[in-house]
């Protein structure tokens, strides 16, 4: 394979995205504005944190599908808290807590007592759903104003604005624990071979609740951030279609969904082209009913593509 | 070697498990039966009960289909979506013409072209059965939206609506309907070679092949079978409610699979039968009927849900970790 097919095959996702920024920049100049640009910044805070916890569970060889609906819960509980004592510290602490330990609960099942990650999460997706509707007075919203809310929000330094920083140092926070700390290559080993990882003295255990630990945490800081950005809280907002595009996102920077391969740098390059296309979408005033549509064809198109690069040919699971 | 000698001789201790299991599952459909009756009288009546199974017939299409999917070690988690686009496709069909066979082909075809998809992608190119349907779920859920332009469309066709909606007395014609396609699907899984293929694939897609058999093929074929029998669920569902609905079957496949689960079929495949899925489907309608009978909040049902699915999974696993010690 020549160096430039190497390259290609290597960091296709940015090159994927910098040849639709241009297409939509042509069709629409006002994409690149700066205006519009920080309203992308902004737009996939609540994503990335998803496809930052979901991408060390996939690599790891499983999948939480609670996230979606698990930050929309966190949000409302959030909201509660908010509505009780008018101040946001104690439904801060209960978020952190709570989400940690309803990570700790899926990590627990999962890793002691070898249930399905798929089942166990699709359970506690039930239950999330089920409990945001029932912590709420039925048809009701809280609406979530302050300056906290207002900083979240709105707040920029440097014209770009601090949730997308956040996100950004939590991205360079991964980065260095996944490619130069022992855990990173714990969970890929884990994601490969998990009896082989449990004989080379790994505690698989232990790495595994701390993975769902983790992706708990990222549900409750995108629920965090969904009230804020929103400026109120409801159960019915649609917490599956952040958990897709979480998905798609890891899944279109190349990460395998079996698990054992991917890396932070195309996770991001994921959740940014996931932002664009979004954006996109509104910005050319495509009607909201195709949507859908072009999530599903493009989820398809990264799939084969990665199909052709790598001809992964790997055995299915689900 | 016969796969039928393969059945009956290493496979005995787990019969014993299944049949437990299943003793299990009729256990608990008497204590739900008897304790919805209770908690609202109505729940026996005749009337009550053909509804209830007429609901449930949706469901019960999808868990079968799942349950052949889950059996090759698959998923498919765009039924629920595709029920909504093959219903939308055949209902557009149907208006455009008015010939309602021309309406039931339609649905068939745009769900069996899903189902494709799907099988093409896993099967043939060996993608990973969660994320290519997690594609085709949104895919077939925005084709429903723009199909319908996201507004339900009322359908007034007789014989369009007349396998969901049709009742003799009190009595759903759907219910016989569903018991004959039940029969069909059994004769097929348990007394052909396509049937055993679908086990063997399930329970070792490289032995499979060394098998000589067409492992890519069956494959495709469960999904293809899959989308037969959503649309057919789709026009059931269009019966039922006599109009086209875009947001019809939402999260129907998490239901399915959950009745799946609940009877007994392995998510790793090569493990499973269709009598457990019935089992599983009539506990999972009987428990969410009684609940919207009853009167209970919606979102108490869903926390229900999570319940009942984590309960029988846990109950699984340790009973299979004794019996192994």
């Amino acid at each position: 394979m020549t160096n430039a097919a190497r390259l290609f095959r290597e960091n296709n996702i940015i090159f994927v995205t910098l040849a639709c920024c241009l297409v939509f920049f042509l069709i629409s100049p006002r994409f690149a504005s700066l205006d519009n640009m920080s309203a992308i910044s902004r737009q996939i805070v609540p994503i990335g944190l998803i496809a930052l916890g979901q991408f060390f569970v996939v690599v790891s060889g499983n999948i939480d599908l609670s996230m979606g609906m698990a930050s929309v819960f966190f949000s409302i509980v959030l909201g509660v808290f908010f509505g009780m004592t008018g101040g946001v510290a104690w439904g801060i602490v209960a978020v952190i807590a709570g989400s940690v330990a309803m990570g700790v609960f899926n990590g627990t099942l999962v890793a002691k007592l070898k249930l399905p990650a798929f089942i166990v999460t699709l359970s506690t997706l039930f239950m999330a759903t089920g409990l945001s509707g029932l912590i709420i007075p039925r048809g009701q919203q809280i609406f979530l104003i302050g300056p906290f809310f207002r900083y979240i929000g709105a707040e920029k330094y440097f014209g770009i604005y601090a949730s997308f920083l956040f996100l950004a140092a939590l991205f360079i926070l991964a980065y260095v624990v996944y490619n130069h700390t022992r855990i990173g290559s714990y969970i890929i080993a884990i994601g490969n071979n998990e009896e082989n990882a449990k004989l080379s003295g790994i505690n698989v255990n232990a790495v595994k609740i701390g993975i769902f630990a983790f992706s708990g945490l990222c549900s409750g800081l995108a629920g965090i951030i969904l009230s804020a950005r929103m400026g109120f809280v409801q159960p019915g907002l649609d917490g599956n279609g952040l958990l897709m595009d979480g998905i798609a996102a890891i899944i279109i920077g190349g990460t395998l969904i079996l698990g054992g391969r991917g890396t932070i740098g195309g996770a991001f390059w994921g959740l940014i082209f996931i932002g664009v296309i979004n954006n996109s979408l509104n910005l050319l005033n495509v009607e909201d009913v195709w949507h859908l549509v072009f999530k599903g064809v493009v989820i398809i198109a990264a799939l084969a593509m990665n199909w052709v690069l790598w001809e992964s040919r790997q055995v299915q699971t689900h | 070697m016969t796969a039928a000698t393969l059945n009956t001789e290493g496979q005995s201790p787990k019969k014993i498990q299944l049949n437990t299991r299943y003793m299990f599952l009729i256990g608990l459909i008497v204590v739900a039966s008897v304790g919805f009756s209770i908690a609202n009288p109505n729940f026996f009546s005749i009337a009550n009960i053909g509804i209830l199974l007429r609901s449930i017939s949706v469901l019960f299409l999808l868990s079968m289909g799942m349950t052949f999917i889950m059996l090759t070690g698959g998923i498919d988690l765009s039924v629920g979506s595709n029920v909504a686009f093959a219903g939308g496709v055949g209902v557009v069909v149907l208006t455009s013409t008015g010939i309602p066979v021309l309406g039931f082909a339609a649905a068939l075809i745009a769900a069996m072209a899903i189902g494709f998809i799907n099988g093409f992608f896993i099967g043939k190119l060996k993608l990973s059965a969660f994320m290519v349907t997690l594609a085709t779920m949104a895919l077939a859920r925005g084709l429903a939206l723009v199909i319908y332009d996201a507004d339900s469309i009322n359908v007034t066709n007789t014989t369009f609506l007349w396998l969901g909606g049709t009742s003799i007395g009190n009595f759903p014609i759907v219910i016989p309907f569903v018991a004959l396609v039940f029969a069909a699907l059994c004769v097929v899984l348990y007394k052909t070679a396509y049937g055993r293929d679908v086990y063997a694939v399930g329970s070792n897609i490289n032995t499979a092949f060394l098998m000589g058999r067409q492992a890519d093929r069956t494959v495709v074929s469960v999904y293809v079978l899959t989308g037969l029998l959503v649309g057919i669920a789709a026009i059931i569902t269009v019966g039922r409610v006599s109009s086209g609905q875009p947001w019809a079957g939402l999260y129907l496949e998490f239901d399915a699979i959950t009745a799946v689960i609940l009877g007994g079929t392995s998510l790793f495949g090569g493990r499973g039968k269709l009598f457990g899925t019935i089992l599983g489907v009539l506990l999972y309608g009987i428990i969410i009927n009684g609940l919207i009978l009853t009167g209970t909040n919606p979102y108490l049902q869903s926390l229900i849900k999570g319940l009942i699915l984590l309960g029988v999974v846990l109950i699984d696993t340790i009973s299979q970790r004794r019996s192994a010690q």
